[in-house]
């Protein structure tokens, strides 16, 4: 499989998610298993994993608002109806369910790849050149970005001017940290652009790097992964135009 | 339009909107400043709006994907919002970029027009992100918004007044915030790196 194929697969799932009620959410579980079981295979449980931690902060909070808090769904507050704290359990589960596949699916992808460096993984993609520089030269730059962050973030607290801890101080001078990395990585860039990229070639040396020569848009299983996520998104729209739960 | 210096400050600023939570997690502060690159990097490039706004829009695009995939899967959703932001960047708060970088400072001229662009944006995302909440999240987002989401629903009005309602009290004070730093972020890059982002690129000879 390839990033393409994975990419327009996984954007059909969420679309499809998104307008799916309970059967259809079944149908795109199903997929996703399938998918997830035989593309991702030994990380499989990560992906379950990652799913979970992400979701289910958001569905105790959800639980808190609307069953503890409002106690009815929003269906029942628009009929103007008393409803009941069922009501809203049964809507924060759909909400839940769609948001748990959408991260499952974003997560299966990224671990699908996740033996490919950030240079392989951009140079499979199939987008202009200029986005390609751009993505690159972004992952590179959070880098500098990071390494400014722990140089000044450790200086200022050494300094005293803002602690390790929640603070007062932190409110007034946190600022000076944000002006600090700004600095510090406009330096580093204004240097590589005057100095070290014409001297290296650096950029020129990189457009060929990031084009893929003569390799196919799609593979044989992202045509079949992007034909079943099609097929599974219009049972599921025709399923709602004739009514299914 | 894409020069070398711009998209060095496309990534920068993608870069910075991507770091900056970081920052906020390492100071602990109860704030998001996901934008302030999105904005800055309209200032930096101002004069040209049209570039302006495309290349703001696609700092905001390259930071949010990547926080996509590496922290927050959901973020991808405000992808408009980030739109709105972009255009409100480039058309509206570029415009003071003379008030941002005037020396001495002027203090009335220099808040009032944070605290405008401020309300302003905030406004214009709250309007933009109000269908993804009410209808991706249910209204609740995990931040404490939420509670002013509920807050309004305990008080009768629909999921999407609700969240509107929320976003128009929480949104402002947030992006007012964004505003400032990005204003202040602005003020301290050195000119000579303005200039070379400016810098509109050399036509071949013929």
């Amino acid at each position: 499989m390839t990033p393409n194929g994975a990419l327009v697969f996984a954007a059909i799932i969420i679309l499809a998610t998104m307008v799916s009620r309970v059967s259809g959410l079944l149908l795109l579980a199903v997929l996703s298993v399938l998918f997830v079981v035989i593309e991702v295979g030994r990380h499989a449980t990560t992906v379950l994993r990652r799913a979970l931690a992400l979701t289910i902060p958001l569905a105790l909070f959800m639980i808190a608002v609307w069953v503890g808090v409002v106690g009815r769904a929003p269906e029942d507050i628009a009929a103007d109806q008393p409803g009941s704290r069922l009501s809203a359990l049964a809507y924060v589960a759909i909400v839940c369910a769609r948001l748990f596949l959408i991260v499952a699916i974003t997560q299966a992808g990224a671990l699908r790849f996740s033996a490919l460096t950030p240079l392989q993984f951009v140079k499979t993609l199939r987008m202009p050149l200029t986005f390609k520089r751009l993505a690159v030269l972004t992952l590179s730059l959070i880098e500098t970005l990071h390494q400014a962050i722990d140089r000044a973030h450790t200086a200022l607290i050494a300094s005293g001017v803002i602690t390790r801890r929640l603070s007062v101080r932190n409110l007034l001078h946190g600022w000076v940290l944000v002006q600090t990395v700004w600095l510090t990585a406009i330096t580093s860039v204004t240097g590589r652009m005057r100095d070290k990229w014409p001297i290296e070639n650096t950029l020129n040396l990189l457009d060929p790097l990031l084009t893929e020569q003569k390799a196919p848009r799609f593979d044989a299983r992202d045509k079949t992964w992007i034909a079943l996520g099609a097929v599974a998104a219009t049972v599921i729209v025709w399923a709602d135009v004739h009514g299914a739960p | 339009m894409f020069t070398t210096p711009r998209l060095i400050a496309i990534a920068l600023c993608a870069a910075l909107n991507f770091a900056l939570g970081s920052v906020v997690f390492l100071v602990k502060l109860p704030i998001y400043l996901d934008s302030i690159g999105t904005i800055l990097c309209a200032l930096l490039i101002y004069p040209d709006r049209k570039a302006a706004f495309v290349c703001s829009f696609l700092a905001a695009m390259i930071s949010t994907i990547l926080t996509t995939i590496f922290i927050n899967p959901f973020l991808i959703w405000f992808s408009g919002t980030e739109l709105a932001i972009a255009l409100m960047a480039a058309l509206v708060i570029a415009r003071s970029d003379d008030v941002f970088r005037a020396r001495p400072l002027p203090v009335v001229k220099f808040g009032a027009r944070v605290v405008f662009y401020g309300i302003l944006t905030g406004v214009a995302a709250a309007v933009v992100s109000a269908p993804v909440v009410a209808y991706v999240f249910g209204g609740v987002t995990g931040s404490g918004s939420a509670f002013l989401v509920a807050f309004f629903l305990k008080a009768g009005e629909h999921l999407m007044t609700a969240v509107l309602h929320s976003g128009f009290t929480a949104e402002p004070i947030d992006k007012t915030l964004q505003v400032l730093l990005a204003a202040l972020l602005y003020r301290a890059t050195p000119a000579d790196f303005i200039a070379m982002v400016r810098a509109q690129p050399v036509p071949a000879p013929t």
